[in-house]
């Protein structure tokens, strides 16, 4: 980590170890990079490994490094696992104050993928794909919530699936920029200016809830899942932008309209939240009988896929299922079983999906500035027939996020907080597994965990029957 | 991570006494060579890439003398303390500080004192601890609390985290004590009087730990351990329930492979270092102060002809190039 010394006449050294390829994506904190890493003994026909650069703008004129930067390279810093994004190295531009963080290359995304079976294929993703890419994605969610890090943007954009080669069809999880740690108090989001999808976002947020819960991250798999399923996002709703901090009236009614009007029999902590309790929008009105969910991801509603679906739509962030359990749910168990890589085809001998690498803009330096002439030949991208600089990175759309009150202090939190720190770990020198302290308990939506189970430790496929 | 056991600062950042020593004893070595040869130890930073070069030469510099060892360590001391103080002075959570001293201790394991000044380390400590605790104060308004020019604390910041090798993620003791004084209200269920003096109990046992961050203990101990360091030491003044078995009592919950008694050495261990705590007054820094001075000086005299490099390079670059030593 960090950089080596002096470099040549007017390049950071660091950047000499590269070769840019061009820009891949353009986000909410600043720009995605190809490159390559240059091979140690260059020859002809030679090239080193991809590696996706994010650059990220300094934050205000005059305050140093971008906080989200620092939020996310701690964050990273910490974790290690085969679903979750690899960190390989932190670059710094002294220029201009700008980092660039460098992670072990994708070629695909969920939003990729799915959009190529939607608008390219007109067929659905194979059943053991999806399954395949569930549960490595609750695999890495389920490692990133008993490390108590909640990521808080999951949304096809931000899940990776590798290409071609050592981990082909493995699922990352990136983009940590809003990712929180239990222990650091979850101040007002407004505060930041986060700008996200509502897409997936969990209806206690919504409608107000103070605190985030990793609940939030299950829905939000929730929605992916049903998204792999139907190829469409599930609640599309239009976002309300009027106030800083609006109530999202459509998001919610979509959500209502498809899974039924929650009540507070069922979610008893509903009656608290802020927006149901002032009702000035009249939603406790809103009266929706037949809730269709099965008919829109057309499954059987006795079928162990539709009743994992609609454990994750839980209203109730406490009944919600956890990762941990999810990854233990009969759907994972039956055949197809999901394997290590989620792209091969589903039965021997079937033709494997020719997704597309991801567009490159090589105009564009690492400056982000453009330049008239590409600086160098397209990379082996064009090679594969693909238009080199024919679409921009697409842009998700963008909406302000709902502005969080602060967490007051010595609420449940807190209480839950100090108890999950609660040296009992930290006393512990040998790696030795032990059980949480008291108070975990009052937590709403406790991350479960087995006392007996490392936590590095992945849970392992379901069966003996694998795929590699 | 809110997980103690998988954190960097267990996998990278907790030492054994004589890696401390040998790492302050390079650092101070190094420093001290530089100051031999060139009579300043203030490096000059590329521009471009930030990269570190030895200072000009300058004739006749053997005179100016190096800290010692001790001095050194007398210096971090100094300004460890006078981070609680800054820290205290903007009323800042107490996570913040002990982030902030933790880092600055980071920093000296692989710096010398006489290469980045302690006074501009600290407040950039305090400056990023703000940023990663989610307590984000401009560099501006924290320079303007304290009379100091805030762009010192903007030129420290990348060379700390470097330093820290983004290793931004730190535990102290507090959240600890919180934790086991929580376990202790089961503990104690069936004493009254002893459940309403648990919060007198927290509280002393947090000062002593305030008193613990400016010892080795930090990069010595977990900060399970330094959390009932804290808590016998304060049992032992207020008497509040019985150490011994409540210790028993978590060793048996937790089926630890590790002994007891390892335990009640290294609480034995942290009292030792917080008994030798010697915290030094302004009168005792002013001999080191001087020197530390000297440090520095010896470069102002070709401050002009620096300016006259720089103004040639002015095309090219804007104000953050000047020296990471400021
Ligand atoms: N490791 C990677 N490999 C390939 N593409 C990546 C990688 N990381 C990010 N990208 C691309 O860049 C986009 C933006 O990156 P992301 O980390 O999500 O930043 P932002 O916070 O701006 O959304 C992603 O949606 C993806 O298309
Ligand atoms: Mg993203």
């Amino acid at each position: 980590m960090g950089d080596g010394r002096a470099g040549g006449a007017n390049r950071p050294a660091w950047l000499q170890q590269y070769e840019l390829v061009g820009k891949i994506g353009e986000g909410t904190y600043g720009l995605v990079f190809l490159a390559r890493l240059k091979p140690a003994h260059p020859a002809p026909g030679r090239r080193g490994p991809p590696i996706a650069i994010k650059k990220f703008k300094q934050s205000k004129e005059g305050d140093g490094v971008s906080p989200t930067a620092i939020r996310e390279i701690m964050l990273l810093r910490e974790i290690n696992h085969e679903n979750v994004v690899k960190l390989v190295n932190v670059h710094i531009n002294h220029a201009d104050m700008s980092l660039y963080l460098a992670f072990d290359y994708a070629e695909h995304d969920l939003y990729e993928i799915i959009r190529h079976h939607r608008e390219k294929l007109n067929a659905p993703i194979n059943p053991y794909t999806v399954k395949s890419l569930l549960w490595q994605l609750l695999n890495g969610l389920n490692y990133l919530h008993s490390n108590w890090i909640i990521h808080r943007d999951l949304k096809p954009s931000n899940i990776l699936v590798m290409g071609e080669g050592e981990e082909h069809g493995i699922i990352k999880i990136a983009d940590f920029g809003l990712a929180r740690i239990y222990q650091a108090p979850l101040k007002a989001l407004c505060d930041n200016g986060v700008v996200v999808t509502i897409w997936y976002r969990a209806p206690e947020l919504l409608l107000g809830a103070k605190h985030y819960t990793s609940a939030v991250d299950m829905w939000a798999v929730g929605c992916i899942f049903a998204e792999l399923l139907t190829l469409k996002p599930l609640f599309q709703g239009v976002e309300a932008k009027n106030t800083p901090n609006p109530f999202q009236l459509d998001q919610l009614d979509k959500i209502f309209k498809v899974l039924g009007h929650p009540t507070v029999e069922k979610w008893p902590t509903l009656a608290n939240l802020p927006w149901w309790q002032n009702d000035q929008q009249h939603i406790q009105g809103h009266k929706y009988e037949n809730p269709g969910l099965h008919n829109i991801v057309h499954l059987p509603q006795k079928s162990p896929a539709f009743d994992l679906l609609s454990k994750m739509l839980e209203y109730d962030p406490r009944k919600r299922i956890t990762a941990a359990q999810a990854l233990e749910h009969e759907y994972f168990r039956m055949d197809p079983l999901p394997g290590r890589n989620a792209l091969l085809p589903s039965q021997p001998g079937e033709k494997i999906v020719q997704y597309p690498v991801r567009p490159v803009d090589t105009t564009t330096d690492f400056e982000g500035t453009t330049s008239l002439q590409p600086t160098q030949a397209p990379s082996g991208n064009a090679a594969q027939g693909q238009s080199v600089s024919r679409s921009m990175p697409r842009q998700m759309p963008q909406q302000p996020m709902v502005g969080m009150p602060r967490v007051a202090a010595g609420t449940n939190m807190a209480a839950f907080n100090a108890a999950s720190q609660a040296g009992i770990a930290g006393l512990n020198p040998g790696n030795i597994p032990m059980q949480r302290g008291a108070g975990g308990q009052s937590h709403p939506h406790q991350l479960r965990r087995k006392a007996d189970q490392g936590m590095m430790q992945n849970p392992g496929y379901p069966q003996q029957k694998r795929r590699f | 991570m809110a997980d103690f056991r998988t954190s960097s600062q267990r996998e990278r950042w907790i030492f054994q006494p004589h890696d401390l020593t040998e790492r302050w004893a390079a650092a101070n070595q190094r420093a001290a060579e530089t100051l031999a040869q060139y009579g300043t130890t203030r490096l000059k930073v590329g521009s471009l890439d930030g990269s570190v070069h030895s200072p000009d030469h300058v004739e006749g510099s053997s005179d100016v003398k190096p800290l010692s060892y001790e001095e050194e360590q007398l210096t971090r001391v100094f300004y460890e303390q006078k981070i609680q103080e800054v820290c205290a002075a903007f009323k800042f959570p107490h996570k913040i500080q002990a982030t902030a001293i933790i880092y600055f201790k980071r920093f000296y394991l692989q710096w010398s004192v006489m290469e980045h000044h302690p006074k501009h380390i600290m407040l950039t400590c305090v400056y990023t601890s703000c940023k990663v605790e989610e307590n984000h104060v401009s560099a501006e308004e924290l320079g303007k609390g304290i009379q100091q020019d805030h762009q010192i604390i903007l030129n420290n910041e990348i060379i700390l985290l470097k330093t820290l090798d983004f290793d931004l993620i730190v535990y102290a003791p507090y959240r600890s004590i919180e934790g086991f004084v929580d376990d202790l209200e089961g503990f104690c269920r069936e004493d009254n009087s002893a459940l309403q003096r648990l919060k007198e109990l927290h509280q002393t046992a947090i000062s002593y730990a305030d008193k613990m961050m400016l010892t080795d203990a930090p990069l010595l101990y977990t900060p399970g351990q330094l959390a009932l360091a804290a808590l016998h030491k304060s049992n032992d003044t207020l008497k509040v329930f019985n150490f011994e078995r409540y210790l028993e009592t978590i060793f048996s919950r937790q089926h630890s492979d590790c002994p007891v008694e390892h335990f009640v050495q290294s609480i034995n261990a942290i009292h030792y270092l917080v008994d030798q705590l010697k915290i030094p007054t302004v009168k005792d820094m002013r001999h080191v102060d001087r020197k530390l001075k000297h440090c520095w000086d010896r470069s102002s005299h070709d401050e002009h002809k620096k300016k006259e490099k720089k103004s040639k390079h002015k095309s090219k670059r804007t104000s953050t190039d000047a020296q990471l030593n400021g």
